[in-house]
């Protein structure tokens, strides 16, 4: 449980953000500038911010102007960065019982756990400074662990690092978070790594709070123009896989109502819970089905919203029970005649149906 | 080398190293807080701290001779302290040369705080180590190369230092009397030449030898950077 009231200044810039999640992972997601790290630090106690209120688990952290003001090493917040920033003068038995008490929670059950989740075990007697970089997050991620903090800060954990090794990151957040069960709030501007690990996101844009929720609700459904644009206008679906056809290289998804979604072929069970996204620009909308097509996705759909955005028009269909929006140019809005409530026909290559995460 | 002359050598190295002694602990306090403090104040401070680099030493002694001498307050308060008076023993050749030498220990500090990664600090912080830990910890052990080369220059600084002491401390045999006074001396005197080489000699070792020295430590320096 974290509250949160911030109000920091710099240059032309103005934080000032409120915020209440019971979490027990808090994603913070906005574009780079919109004061997401910014939050992080004054969390932290890294920035003095004049209003700072920050309260954990019913401790009080800070209670700006007036009150209470703990400095950063003692508030029990252990940050992790994009870089791992391991100590290079230390080994990595060195870096990882470097926090006060980290030596006994080292060799205790928890301790050991930590070392298996993250795979430490061979990396110990190692120089930080020779490690990979998946290695070093590891490492970096395990020090934090075993300062046993209240709460674990981190800083786009995952964005910086290339496509495995993000990967690797994102899968041991996954593992830290499921059997260790330690809080988090993290800041990210993937949608990605929100649907993954979040289970209360908050957006931010130009240093204000502009929506709040679970992470699929916010992405899914942007209540705002601003927070659409944030995320892009694309769609983020949640489905049930029904079954695999693995020569094919198809897994289908359930729309609901009878409806199915051929998507590339995934490793989830049937029966569990997948993320797809696709872009609102990859559906092609007809009046009647073609006789025969690429596309594995021929949907009968219909119109629920018309919205003119500059030249373009973002139309909202039903897909079987499932909402998404696709983009297509005034033009062809024009020459099929889109209206509201009539049916249509619409056409998804299976490759256009990205996973995003297998949720355990 | 006569008994005298290795007097003279192993005086000069004994004010040398008390000079590191004395000067290491506010040198590296105050490099760092030259590194890491913010306000604008800081450039007082350094102007302050780097005055005797620039100030001709003469000047400099004259500067601390008034502050120190037997009439002055701190004077008198050293000498109900200790029952000694400060100028014109050895004493007073390492405050000199500590003077003199301190700003090339600060900015020597200073540059190698100003070298280590400051979110390393914030980090550390974040793990629950409060400042001071966090500077024992972490700080002070990255910029140790830094340090070293530092004391090694203020080492060096103080076996070459003439002007400053020779206000402060003047010449006298036994107690003041290092290399580059000795030098001093015997040139004023008739067929001292081959006294006078062979101190010179001793000078241009030792203080070689001191360079290699900080040389080796900005090449640890370095090559630690680049294990980053």
């Amino acid at each position: 449980m974290i509250t949160a009231d911030v109000t920091h200044r710099f240059g032309g810039f103005t934080l000032d953000v409120s915020f209440e999640s019971s979490g027990p992972v808090v994603g913070v997601f906005g574009r780079s500038g919109s004061g997401k790290s910014t939050l992080l630090s004054a969390i932290a106690g890294v920035v003095r911010s004049p209003v700072a209120r920050v309260n954990v688990d019913g401790v009080t952290l800070a209670d700006r102007p007036g009150g209470v003001w703990l400095p950063p090493d003692k508030r029990g917040l252990a940050l992790v960065t994009q870089d791992p920033l391991l100590f290079p003068h230390l080994t990595t038995r060195g870096n990882l019982t470097y926090a006060p008490g980290a030596d006994a929670a080292l060799t205790s059950d928890r301790g050991r756990q930590i070392v298996d989740v993250l795979r430490l075990e061979p990396l110990l007697d190692r120089n930080a400074a020779v490690l990979s970089g998946g290695e070093q997050q590891r490492v970096a991620l395990g020090r934090a662990l075993l300062s046993e903090p209240r709460m674990l800060l981190l800083d786009e954990p995952v964005s910086a690092l290339d496509g495995e090794l993000a990967r690797e990151v994102l899968a041991l957040l996954l593992e830290a978070k499921t059997t260790l069960g330690v809080p988090m709030l993290f800041v990210t501007h993937r949608a990605s790594e929100l649907l993954a690990l979040a289970d209360d996101c908050l957006v931010l844009d130009d240093g204000k709070l502009v929506a709040q929720g679970p992470p699929i609700d916010v992405l899914s459904r942007p209540r705002d123009v601003g927070v659409a644009k944030l995320v892009g206008v694309d769609n983020l679906l949640r489905l049930r896989v029904v079954e695999h056809d693995e020569r094919a290289g198809i897994t289908h998804l359930d729309l609901g109502a009878g409806l199915r979604l051929a998507s590339p072929f995934c490793a989830a069970p049937v029966d569990t819970l997948v993320d797809i996204g696709v872009y609102a620009e990859d559906v092609i909308l007809c009046r009647r089905a073609p006789d025969a097509t690429s596309a594995r996705n021929t949907l009968a759909a219909t119109v629920t919203s018309l919205d003119a955005i500059d030249r373009e028009v973002l139309v909202g269909l039903e897909l079987g029970a499932t909402p998404i929006r696709v983009r297509v140019t005034a033009g062809a809005v024009a020459e099929l005649d889109l209206r509201l409530g009539e049916p249509l026909v619409a056409l998804i290559k299976t490759t256009a149906c990205h996973h995003l995460s297998e949720r355990r | 080398m006569t008994n005298a002359e290795i007097g003279v050598v192993l005086l000069s190295l004994r004010i040398a190293a008390l000079v590191v002694v004395v000067s290491i602990v506010p040198g590296v306090l105050t490099g760092w807080l030259l590194a890491r403090w913010r306000s604008p104040l800081r450039f007082v401070v350094q102007g302050v701290v780097m005055l005797p680099l620039v100030l001709p030493p003469i000047v400099t002694g004259y500067v601390l001779l008034e502050a120190l001498g037997r009439q002055t307050w701190l004077g008198r308060a050293w000498h109900e302290l200790t029952g000694t008076h400060l100028s014109y023993s050895t004493t007073a050749c390492v405050v000199a040369a500590a003077v003199v030498g301190f700003p090339l220990l600060v900015e020597s500090v200073r540059l190698a705080v100003l070298g280590v990664d400051e979110r390393l600090e914030v980090v550390s912080r974040s793990l629950g180590r409060g400042r001071s830990s966090t500077f024992l910890r972490v700080t002070l052990p990255l910029a140790l190369p830094g340090v070293l080369t530092g004391a090694v220059l203020a080492f060096a600084r103080a076996l070459g230092e003439y002007g400053a002491t020779m206000v402060l401390a003047a010449n006298v045999e036994g107690q003041t009397r290092q290399i580059p006074l000795a030098v001093a001396a015997l040139l004023n005197k008739p067929g001292q030449d081959a006294a006078v080489t062979r101190l010179v000699v001793m000078s241009v070792a030792l203080s070689f030898a001191a360079l290699l020295g900080a040389a080796a430590c900005s090449v640890w320096q370095r090559r630690r950077r680049g294990a980053r």
